[in-house]
């Protein structure tokens, strides 16, 4: 066997959000020694910005995604409120707050039966021209129909507020463009029974199944890590506001309470010059051994509850999975259809407010800070948006710090333990490409505005000799 | 209500990527409501399927490259899952095996695609595209207006 040490490339990695590609390094014995997982687009809103009116952020920050738009928009507008420094409605937080769990539901509905449910459903070794959601048409009608259903109800309620189901500008600096009407009001509360039953019924299919992939979820990125994400005052689940918490592997509260406002003292972000991601890192702990996990899976290992009936009930069977933390990535897809259950049973929540039909829902104001930093929970995990002003409103600086950043070296280990798992020796194994893309598909990254994807993905995996020379290669089909 | 559905989809911040917006645009003041749907789309979403399989006919209406901008042509299409690896956007196509295999119903449809000339950032049509869009609106009303042997007809021409 050529002793050469090798590389094999993913390249790009399908069904997710963008672009990317994934690195084996082989050393010489043929044994996996590191994996990478590169984001290869190059975006740049953080320049982009500079010198527009703040007042535009919330609008072209949005643009930043096609699938979690919503996200940019509220954590582009509450970093707009703090420059503003006003304190906004009462019901136009709990209006935000309802357009966020909209797009909860629809980009987990989107991750789970779009993206990852053709492997649940036709397993890690179907053909990959079949694992999409007509493969799983074929194989569980209800399954692929709720799926469609599901979304569909997350974006209708986007559209019903925000005007429009992509980019909706609704979400201003200082609170919400224009009132909730009573008519919309009863509109979402019907459609609420319809999506709570999918729900209900989906979990109950994946709790049916999980039992199959004992050994996915032994490996995918099974390993000890931080987990952080936002709680409310009462260390609840929250999607909106909070602080900051961070518990260890053993779910032992490291940090609690942290303030968003000052991310740069407990976040680091590293420069990776082999991606376009940056990757985060917990402060006092230091790089890298201070890798931590956000998203679904962290949010339910670190909130003491979710905070309605039914999702508590799940929480429940949730954490009866491990006796510590729940550390197995798989367990995204788990802890994501919670979510969906918690943002159904708390949308009723919001929906029945006596306040939510105000017409009180902006605060005005001039900029009254040079500063102002916005945070709030994505789909995929916490997103922050910081930014500076000058004089005339203009912006001079902007950084966001993305979900998917925050997952990075989660990824990369996630991948590493796949591939250790399943590569050994100069070919590339059948089964492992699926598995390596699976486990990143666990994460749900999120990695551009999906409209702008161009052209086809197809899957090219190369095996490299240190010379450059191709030893294996496998393409997906055309 | 039975009702004829038209999708202009494309990226309406890519100029003539977004013809079928400004071709939506169009004949939402120009088609009476009560016989017509028309919906904007970046692209073309599963979660479409359901009004498709509702509505007794749907054209599609999309920008593609090529060698002569503003040219066009329109076609009937068929329902056919995809053979290529599929996730959150599909084909007309598979739209409407989408339609059927999960609503029960997939209507006549055709697609009319015309030919961009720039694709670069820009929410304007480009000079040459924008000078036909008038008779590529006409076409595609035309076929709505029509019943579904003339339709063929005229996709074949």
């Amino acid at each position: 066997m050529d002793k050469a040490r090798r590389k094999i490339i993913i390249d790009p990695v399908t069904r997710i959000e963008g672009h990317s590609k994934i690195t084996i390094q082989l050393n010489e014995d043929g044994l996996v020694e590191d994996a990478t997982f590169h984001v290869t687009q190059f975006r740049g809103f953080e320049k982009m910005c500079e010198g527009r009116p703040f007042t535009e952020m919330p609008s072209l920050m949005a643009r930043i995604c096609g699938i979690c738009p919503v996200a940019h928009l509220i954590a582009s507008a509450k970093a707009c409120d703090a420059l503003l420094a006003v304190r906004i409605p009462p019901t136009a937080e709990k209006l935000r707050r309802l357009i966020n769990l909209s797009q909860i539901v629809q980009s987990h509905a989107l991750s789970f039966f779009y993206l990852s449910s053709p492997d649940l459903v036709l397993g890690m070794d179907a053909n990959p021209a079949k694992t999409n959601l007509f493969g799983v048409l074929a194989e569980n009608q209800q399954l692929a129909a709720d799926g469609i259903n599901l979304r569909k109800f997350g974006q209708q309620i986007i559209e019903r507020l925000g005007g429009k189901r992509i980019h909706p500008a609704w979400v201003v600096p200082g609170g919400v463009s224009e009132p909730l009407s009573e008519s919309d009001r009863d509109a979402i509360l019907s459609s609420l029974p319809g999506a709570f039953a999918i729900i209900k019924r989906t979990l109950d299919w994946f709790k049916g199944i999980i039992g199959k992939y004992g050994e996915e979820i032994a490996m995918f990125g099974n390993f000890p890590s931080l987990f952080l994400g936002l709680t409310n005052r009462n260390g609840g689940l929250d999607f909106y506001d909070g602080g900051i918490r961070v518990v260890d592997s053993s779910r032992n509260v490291i940090a609690n309470g942290l303030d968003p406002n000052k991310y740069f003292e407990y976040i680091g972000e590293k420069v990776d010059p082999a991606s376009y991601l940056k990757s985060t890192y917990y402060v006092p702990i230091g790089y890298p051994s201070g890798i931590y996990r956000v998203g679904p899976l962290a949010r339910l290992n670190l909130a003491d509850r979710c905070g309605t009936e039914w999702a508590d009930r799940e929480l429940i069977n949730f954490r009866g999975l491990e006796r510590t933390a729940v550390l197995s990535s798989f367990h995204f897809h788990y802890a994501r259809l919670i979510e969906i259950l918690y943002a159904v049973e708390r949308m009723e929540q919001l929906l029945t407010d006596r306040e939510i039909l105000s017409k009180h829902v902006r605060s005005f104001a001039r900029p009254n800070s040079e500063e102002g930093i916005g945070v709030a929970e994505a789909p995929r995990g916490i997103l922050i948006h910081h930014y500076k002003i000058d004089d005339n409103g203009l912006m001079r600086w902007a950084n966001l710090v993305i979900a998917t950043g925050h997952n990075s070296m989660a990824m990369n280990r996630s991948v590493l333990q796949v591939a250790k798992h399943f590569v050994h020796g100069a070919k590339i194994p059948a089964g492992m490409l699926n598995r390596v893309e699976a486990v990143i598909r666990a994460y749900d990254p999120c990695l551009s505005c999906s409209t702008h994807a161009v052209g086809q993905m197809p899957l090219h995996v190369q095996l490299l000799s240190s010379t450059g020379e191709v030893v294996d290669e496998v393409s997906r089909p055309d | 209500m039975s009702f004829k559905l038209i999708i202009g989809y494309g990226n309406p911040l890519r100029s003539d990527d977004g013809v079928g917006w400004h071709v939506a645009e169009e004949l939402t003041e120009r088609l009476p409501n009560s016989e017509f749907e028309v919906v904007q789309s970046h692209q073309l979403m599963p979660e479409l399927a359901e009004k498709i399989s509702r509505s007794e006919l749907v054209i599609f209406v999309d920008a593609t490259r090529g060698e002569r901008p503003g040219e066009w042509t329109c076609k009937e299409v068929h329902k056919q899952a995809p053979v290529r690896a599929f996730s959150h956007a599909a084909s007309p196509e598979g739209l409407l095996a989408l339609a059927q295999g999960v609503y029960g119903a997939a209507p006549p449809a055709f697609l009319f695609v015309m030919c961009g000339g720039t694709f670069e950032h820009g929410d304007r049509l480009s000079p040459t595209v924008a000078e036909r869009l008038p008779s590529f609106v006409a076409a595609i009303r035309s076929l709505a207006f029509a019943g579904r042997s003339q339709n063929q007809e005229l996709a074949a021409r």
